[in-house]
Formats: C-alpha cells, structure tokens, sequence
C-alpha cells in the first residue's frame, strides 16, 4: 500500500487585488511507498511546498484527491503518523530540546515515559545531547535544523515530510542527516518525501524523483530512469573539425564541441556505429568514446528550459 | 487532555520568557508591599478608632464600623481592579494567537494529529489560565492583607475577581479573533481596548438615541448596546457583587442578567467565529 497517494490534485488561488485565478498546481499525480526516499523538485513557483502543505492540511486541494496513510488529507488523524520539518521553521527559542520534544510529543499523542526515551535516541543520534537543556534561541543554524529534525522524527513517524532538511547544515552534517533518513527508512520503513532546491541532495538521498514544473509532475521515476534519458558519448578523437560535426549532424545526431571533446547525442547503438564509422572514413583516431550520464542537474535544466520554451511560445502566440 | 496540557506549558513558558508573568508578579508584588506598608488601622473594639496612610494621620470618624469601612474600601477598590486586571490580561495573553500563526511556526503546531479548533481552543483555555493566575494572585494578596490588617472576613472580594474572570475571557475571545484574522498583536491589543472603552461609550446609548435625527440610527446605537460587551455594566456589577446588600441602588441594577448574557453570547460568538475562521485559513 503506498503511504503517499495524489491524484488529479489542482490548486488554484484568488488573487486579492484582480480576482485573478492563479494556478499552482494542475493535476498533479505521484505515490509513495513505505521505506522510499522520493525527492520533489522544482523551480520556485513549480507547487513543491503547496503540494507538502495540501499533504499537511495546511492548505486545501481545489480538486483532486491527496492521502497519506490510507486517509483523506483533510482528516487530523492522518497527520498522526507524518513528521514534518517546514522551511525555516521556528520552534519557539525559548523552549529547551527537552521542553520542544516534550510539547510536541504530546501534540502528537505520545505519553512521557514514551517522550522521554525517543528525546534520549534521537538527541543522541543528532548530536544534541549536551544541548539538552539549553534553549533553541541559543542554537546555530545547524543545531536549530537538527532540533527541527528531531521534533518530526519525535512520534516515530511512518511519513517524514522535509522541506529543504540541510538548510544551514555544513558538509559533515548534511551527510549525517543523509544517513538518518536512510537509516528511518530502511529500518523503521518510513517513507520520506524530500523538499529540496540542492539537487546534489536529493541524488544522494532519493530513490525516486518527481520533477514539478508550472504545477505539473514534468517527469518522475528513479534517479537511474532520469539520468539515463537522452543517451550522451564523450568523443575524443584527432582531428575532429567543423566538417566532421557537421557530418554527425547530418546523421540526426547532436554534436557539441565540449572542453577539448565532442559530446554526441544520438538514438541508439546503431548510430553510435554509424558515426565512428564516418569518423574512421575521415582518417581520424579515436582516443576516448565513452557514454556520459546526465547529472540530475542537467535533467532538471533541460525540463526547466523547455517549460521556458513552452511558455515563450505560447506567450508568441498570443 | 495532551494537547492541552501540552500548549498550557508552552504559554507558561513563553510568558515565563517573555519576562511577561516576572514583570506582572513583579509589580504587583511592590504594589502589594507598598499597600501592606502604608496603611496601619487603629481598631478598638471593631471600630475604627485612627488610621495612617505612609505614615501620616488620617481623619476618620470615630466609631466608624471597621467591617463598614474594609467593604468601602474593597467595594471601589475592586473597581480599579477590574480595570487593572482586564488590561494587564489582554497585554500579557493578546500574543498567542498572533505568534501561533507566523510563518515558520503554524506548521509546527497544525502538522500534528490536533484539530484546528482543538488547537485554538487548548491556547484559549492557556490565556485564560496565564490571566486567570495573575488575577487571583492580586486579589487574594489584597484580601489577605487587608484580613491581616483588619481581621474582617469578606469573601465577596476574592470572588469579585471571577466577575473580573468573565470579562477577560469575553475580550480575551475577542482578542483572540482579531489574532486569527489579521495576525497582529498590537491590532489585537488595540482592537480590545478600543471595545472596551466601546463598551463603555455605549452605556449611555438611551441619550445617543434621543440625540440623533434619524430612526435608524438610534436602532443601530441600540443594537450596538446590546451586541458589545457592556464593560462598564460589568465594572458597576464587580462593585456591586462586593458590596453586597450595601451597594446603591443604583448599581444595583448591574446585578442583573440580561447584561452578563449579552456579554457572555458576544464572547461565544467571537470564539465561534475564530474558531471557524482559523479552520478555514489557509497557511
């Protein structure tokens, strides 16, 4: 069963002044299962955070259907089982770990012996235990992300919702929040939904991706399936001129002069063969042909560049 | 019961780092020394035979009843304290809603397994706990003290102070509805002094009613009357409940029902409304 099901979700706001629709998200569809790591990404404005607060209830679904844990979003109880960290939350300064555990321990219907143990792990596993007793105001930036973390983590939760979770954490730090939330979902077999603008976190992090542009999922699978799409060869090869590109492109094949290299573009395997075949008939030597992966980076600027496209055009158009 | 507990510790908290309950206790503690210092009473045989205010002597009348003089003392004493107490409760309670809603900080709250009205509520019932222990540590010290200095029992006093009580918690509703609409503690701080001073203004709605020209106009004064909170009805009927058989007949009055419903049902109505629109609100 997934944990996490949206489907056909629309979001529209009202503009205050002109009475305007403005669309956030337009059918919007994904699921999530126990034990996954699945990251939402997104320019700013693409629906990630109004798609984590439809989740929360914090905000409500024009249409479509959003549930988490088998019940309708807008039922409290299905926020029973969620953790959330929000992006740049404030827990109040005044309250020590101890004190912020507690409170929103019991907010979340846990009883003290209860409360009492899980602040002992999780402020051990954070790093916090010598912080127990000093209030949050007093806390870096790091401290205070990591107290956020353990108040979400506090219900041993079967859903942990993040927004943007290493915000102000140095290098050493994000890889042991990394860490936790690999160890909470293959141990304990809670699925997170990771919110986050640094992709290289969610590569590293995430099982699964949904990329959100102008309200809708743009493209989804595991970061394998992203990466892999539209297939790239490093080619090095002496001499490799404007004659000889253009050959290539001639072929259908994209070819782009890189750094002391040609980066190839091509459908399959067939005409990968068939280029080095023109590149051998030209007298030139291979040095290096090998295929080159996409980073998440260059996935998600192709989907975003092609949104502008799209919206440039229509724009046209009009 | 959780959550509720849970978000009476944080306000006592916050109040407690906010300097807010130091500085109240603070105060009236002086307030309280000052007053237990500066009146010495002379009593011989249960009347009052001199008296000294910081030190100085008094005029009094001889053979003056002393059980007469501590009711008239705590029958306008109680007055002030309404004002006093009513005040200080909104400024030290007007906050909570308003903080609860920044951005950063509702999602802590609102992602937890609480009903959004539940919520609401659990941070009202904490206001009214946080006021409710600022009131009763002012008005049972002065009852203490004054028992100490005159050794006259009068009760009617400390229960004055659940009358005070009443009205915090119809502004406090108030206050608390201001919050959840604009999200400001000072709009909220005004919003509810303003309809207290309102109250009072409409005390005298039969004249404004002759006074204006047209009919519907003092139909409207009228039903404004009826609507706010009668805060200066509720400071004769403080004096009044604590002078007990010896209030004038003109605040006598005060005592009667009609003013503590309408009041009463504009405070439910606030929370009503708050509660609705806090359910509603989008964050």
């Amino acid at each position: 069963m997934n944990v996490i099901e949206v489907s056909g979700l629309k979001k529209q706001y009202r503009s205050t002044l002109r009475g305007a629709r403005i669309t956030a998200l337009d059918g919007v569809d994904f699921t999530v299962r126990p034990g996954e790591l699945f990251g939402l990404l997104g320019p700013n404005g693409a629906g990630k955070t109004t798609t984590v607060k439809i989740l929360l209830g914090l905000t409500r679904a024009t249409s479509g259907n959003a549930k988490v844990c088998g019940l309708d979003v807008s039922d409290p109880e299905s926020r029973r089982r969620v953790g959330y960290l929000p992006e740049g939350h404030k827990i109040p300064g005044y309250l020590t770990p101890r004190q912020t555990l507690s409170i929103f321990g019991r907010m979340s219907g846990m009883d003290n012996a209860t409360i009492a143990r899980r602040t002992g792990e999780l402020l051990e596993i954070l790093h916090l235990s010598k912080w127990l007793d000093v209030r949050v105001k007093k806390f870096s930036k790091g401290m205070t992300q990591r107290i956020g973390l353990a108040c979400a983590l506090i219900h041993s939760p079967d859903v942990l919702l993040l927004d943007e979770p290493t915000d102000g954490v140095d290098p050493v730090g994000r890889r042991e929040i990394r860490d936790i939330l690999r160890d909470v979902a293959r141990e304990h077999g809670t699925a997170v939904l990771l919110n986050s603008h640094l992709l290289s976190e969610i590569e590293l992090t995430c099982d699964r991706v949904a990329v959100l542009r102008t309200g809708k999922v743009a493209a989804e699978g595991t970061i394998d399936e992203l990466t892999r799409r539209s297939p790239k060869y490093k080619l090095i090869a002496t001499p490799v001129d404007d004659a000889l590109l253009t050959i290539f492109r001639d072929t259908g094949a994209t070819a782009d002069r890189v750094n002391g290299h040609v980066e190839l573009g091509v459908t399959d395997l067939d005409h990968l063969n068939a280029i080095v075949d023109k590149v051998r008939a030209r007298g030139a030597v291979i040095s290096e042909l090998s295929p080159m992966r996409s980073t998440l980076e260059d996935v998600f600027v192709d989907l975003v560049k092609a949104a502008d496209v799209t919206v440039g055009a229509t724009m046209e158009a009009k | 019961m959780k959550t509720l507990y849970a978000n009476i510790e944080d306000v006592m908290r916050e109040a407690a780092a906010r300097w807010t309950l130091l500085a109240y206790f603070t105060l009236s503690s002086v307030f309280l020394v000052i007053f237990a210092a500066a009146i010495n009473l002379d009593i011989v045989n249960g009347s009052l035979a001199g008296a000294q205010l910081f030190g100085k002597d008094m005029s009094v009348h001889d053979g003056l009843p002393i059980d007469k003089l501590v009711l008239g003392f705590e029958s306008g004493f109680s007055g002030f304290l309404y004002v006093l107490c009513t005040f200080l409760a909104i400024f030290a309670t007007a906050h909570l809603v308003p903080r609860m809603q920044e951005k950063g900080t509702v999602d802590l709250y609102l992602s937890r397994p609480v009903s959004r009205v539940k919520l609401l509520l659990s941070r009202y019932v904490a206001g009214l706990i946080l006021a409710g222990t600022n009131v009763f540590y002012l008005i049972t010290s002065i009852w203490l003290i004054v028992m100490w200095k005159t050794h006259v029992f009068h009760p009617r006093f400390f229960l004055g102070g659940l009358l005070i009580m009443f009205v915090i918690a119809v502004l406090l509703a108030f206050a608390f509805l201001i919050g959840v609409v604009t999200s400001s503690t000072a709009v909220s701080i005004m919003g509810s002094y303003g309809l207290f001073f309102f109250g009072i203004m409409l005390a005298g709605h039969d004249r404004f009613a002759a006074a204006v020209s047209k009919e519907w106009q003092a139909t409207l004064i009228q039903a404004m009357y009826w609507v706010v909170p009668k805060t200066l009805e509720m400071a004769k009927a403080v004096v009044a409940f604590v002078s007990g058989a010896s209030a004038p007949e003109q605040i006598q009055s005060s005592l009667a029902l009609g003013p503590f419903l309408s009041t009463a049902a504009f405070g439910i109505g606030c929370l009503v409304l708050a509660s609705w629109l806090f359910q509603r609100k989008e964050f």
